[in-house]
């Protein structure tokens, strides 16, 4: 049942929070320790936090699991020429074109999210982002020639799957697939395969922190503590959760953005529309896989909250803040939120920098 | 890109892998030893237009359910090889097992009439190296090794380069693989009785260690450039930063010797990786760089003598000074290698689909037996002077 409200009439204490800290042996064997590696791919840094015995078998479980990273980033990397979805973007307009069984499985997820929610994740949104300058981070407004140019390009509906032949076939030329937008949380979610694989029991995978998956628990704890912070305040939390075996993904405004003539154009596109989402600053989505967590966020970033809870309502085990721009001050939304919300800065617990789980 | 850009863009390797093929042209593929590597190439061959697996085989059970993953199917699934050999709709093999089994497989693969696709190197001694040789020969069938990087587009061009005289006389090569960890792999639940199973690069029953695993690739790329396997060769390596029980070298350094004192120099290290993974082509009028990603080409500044009044030397007279020109490395940033359009894509990919044009258009592999040949006896014979810590010949031990 969709269950929104603003803050400014909620209370902030849900008694979900109320969890075992302190209380030794939950999940994790005593004698394990923490151990953590940072590396960078898919354009952003990868942190990966595990429990393991000692700092050898930790480097193996973390070598495996970067290695894991490369292999998908050499699957779904637009950047790289040699990837398999560059491969299929060169060829699915000329062609049928075939591709391996877990690529076709992860197009096909996709459209499954831009199906349900009507065209507001999309992963042929690449040419709208080339428009408006987001690749070359030189935003500025397109033209309506260049605008209607680029949305002809793009579109879900516009890309042919066969399952039978594992086929990908443009409609148009000039489309192209970006995975951006669900490649970091599909990577995460292998990397927590490779983990559970291994024998891990608690690790926490971080995908620049805009997705992460808790595996299990750190020893004594019910799960892994996630500050959600302001939009474009690290220093404030809008809210803190404890995840254990889902993941979190937050998408914001605030990271990359123009302005022109007062307004504020965002790098998160509406493919409906062809333009910037206006008005949201932050969505965050807990869901049981990074994939789901990763696309989802983009689309209740796009949908906003009403649309995007009545889709919330058919996805399981999912719950989500919106944070909308209400007259130059932040307005919260929320969809089954597990943690307690914080309507002001100044009421807000410090999320402090470098925390660990940020 | 419109669709005529498109097809200027993409290659022509591709666009023929791209198009969809009649039914009767399904191959058949199955695969022993689906392990990390051998699941790398399932889902590459499973990006070439009508393959299927139709059957694998792994003694490690787990490895089943992995493979079938990729395949997105309920597989067939073995443990006994000699039982995957005799399945009538098998068109060829893929071997992807630990190094001391190639030989085993691939040539029983041969023998029951299967084209194979076998994993480098070719095998662990030279004695097998010369046995699969002639088992390919006798068999008829199509037998591509697996160095990929004989189909990546800039190492192509590289050689393109190398044989037009573009970077004169080529007389080194130095070569590195540098990593920064253990080089093994999770144990799942630390069980010890997998632990050679899955850590089998580690061992010397099985492994011919980081020349082999690594060092393959540059070693197949220098017989390719000088034309040739080497004379001679001296090898040094040891376990000496990694002793967790392991049995290969965790740093090796091998010079092989070719005709007319042209040398390759390689080196693998697991404990610094500023080096990396590259190949530097020394000749005498340019140097190129090869990466696992792309090539570089660098102009070697002219060190010929020039013709000179003698009114500037001789009698104006030179000046003295103290000074002293280092002899820095050169700084700048090269030009990268273009790849010729029509040409490019992913070294794996390129290298399945290849195989399997093989296959269907009865056309002998780029990376034939005869390459396979080559580079795995100059692996053997790097890792016996390494063994020997000795200057060793060819001659004595390689019959050509």
């Amino acid at each position: 049942m969709l269950s929104r409200s603003t803050l400014r009439n909620r209370t902030f204490f849900l008694t979900f929070l109320c969890f075992a800290l302190g209380q030794p042996g939950i999940s994790q064997s005593a004698e394990e320790q923490l151990f953590s590696k940072s590396r960078g791919a898919m354009g952003t840094t990868f942190t990966i936090y595990l429990y393991a015995p000692n700092q050898a078998k930790a480097d193996e479980e973390l070598e495996a699991s970067f290695d894991e990273i490369e292999r998908v980033e050499e699957a779904l990397s637009n950047y790289r020429e040699s990837s398999e979805l560059s491969r299929i973007n060169r060829l699915a307009a000329i062609t049928a074109t075939t591709t391996d069984p877990e690529v076709f499985k992860l197009l096909q997820t996709s459209f499954d999210y831009s199906r349900r929610s009507d065209g507001a994740f999309d992963i042929t949104v690449g040419p709208l982002m080339r428009t408006w300058g987001f690749f070359k981070q030189s935003g500025h407004y397109p033209t309506s020639t260049q605008l209607s140019h680029a949305r002809w390009s793009v579109g879900w509906n516009k890309v042919k799957l066969d399952p039978a032949q594992r086929t990908v076939e443009f409609d148009v030329p000039g489309m192209e697939l970006d995975m951006g937008g669900i490649g970091k949380g599909y990577a995460v979610d292998r990397v927590i395969d490779i983990l559970r694989d291994a024998g891990v029991k608690a690790a926490l995978v971080d995908a620049g922190s805009s997705t992460l998956y808790a595996l299990g628990a750190p020893p004594g704890k019910e799960g892994w503590k996630v500050i959600v912070p302001r939009p474009a305040d690290r220093l404030h939390a809008v809210s803190e959760v404890v995840l254990r075996n889902n993941s979190l993904s937050t998408s914001g405004s605030y990271e990359k953005f123009f302005r022109l003539n007062g307004r504020t154009y965002c790098h998160i596109m509406d493919p409906r529309t062809g333009e910037p989402v206006q008005g949201t600053l932050q969505t965050t989505v807990i869901a049981p896989t990074g994939t789901a967590s990763d696309a989802l966020s983009t689309a209740m970033f796009v949908m906003g909250p009403t649309a995007g809870g009545k889709l919330l309502e058919s996805m399981p085990n999912t719950s989500a803040i919106w944070i909308t721009n209400n007259i130059n001050e932040p307005h919260f939304e929320q969809w089954h939120w597990p943690g307690r919300l914080c309507r002001t800065a100044d009421h807000c617990v410090t999320a402090g920098e470098g925390n660990g789980t940020r | 890109m419109g669709g005529a850009a498109a097809l200027a863009a993409s290659s022509f390797a591709e666009q023929s892998a791209a198009t969809k093929l009649p039914a009767s042209d399904q191959v058949n593929l199955a695969i022993i030893g689906p392990g990390s590597r051998g699941q790398q190439l399932m889902r590459t061959f499973l990006r070439v237009p009508g393959v299927r697996f139709g059957a694998l085989c792994d003694i490690y059970e787990p490895r089943w359910g992995q493979a079938r993953k990729i395949t997105g199917e309920n597989t067939r699934a073995l443990k006994d090889y000699h039982e995957l050999l005799t399945a009538k709709d098998i068109d060829a093999v893929i071997v992807s097992t630990p190094l001391s089994l190639h030989s085993e497989h691939v040539t029983a693969a041969l023998d029951s009439g299967h084209h194979v696709y076998g994993e480098k190197s070719m095998a662990l001694t030279v004695e097998e190296c010369g046995q699969m040789l002639q088992a390919v020969k006798k068999s008829g069938r199509h037998y591509q090794i697996g160095l990929q990087y004989h189909y990546a587009p800039w190492y192509r061009e590289a050689i393109r380069l190398i044989n037009s005289g573009k970077i004169g006389q080529v007389t080194q090569i130095y070569a590195y693989w540098h990593r920064n960890n253990s080089w093994r792999r999770p144990v799942p639940n630390n069980d010890p009785k997998l632990e050679r199973l899955i850590n089998w690069r580690l061992y010397r029953e099985f492994s011919g260690g980081l020349v082999a695993e690594l060092g393959s690739h540059h070693i197949n790329f220098a017989n390719e450039v000088f034309g040739a396997i080497p004379e001679s060769v001296v090898g040094s390596g040891g376990v000496d930063f990694w002793k967790d029980g392991r049995e290969t070298a965790d740093n090796v350094q091998v010079t092989y010797r070719y005709p007319g004192g042209k040398t390759l120099f390689f080196s693998a290290i697991t404990t610094n990786r500023f080096v990396g993974c590259q190949v530097q082509v020394c000749g005498t009028g340019g140097s190129i760089v090869l990466t696992e990603a792309d090539g570089t080409y660098y102009y070697e500044p002219n060190t010929g003598a020039s013709a000179v009044p003698e009114g500037l030397a001789v009698e104006h007279g030179v000046v003295t000074g103290a000074s002293y020109r280092a002899e820095l490395p050169y700084r700048g940033q090269g030009r990268p290698l273009t790849v010729p359009a029509g040409t490019q894509g992913n070294p794996d990919f390129l290298a399945c689909n290849s195989f399997i044009d093989s296959i269907r258009n009865n056309r002998r592999p780029k990376a034939d037996e005869q390459v396979a040949w080559n580079c795995g006896v100059t692996v053997a014979m790097g890792n016996y002077a390494i063994d020997h810590e000795a200057r060793v010949k060819f001659a004595d031990h390689v019959r050509v």
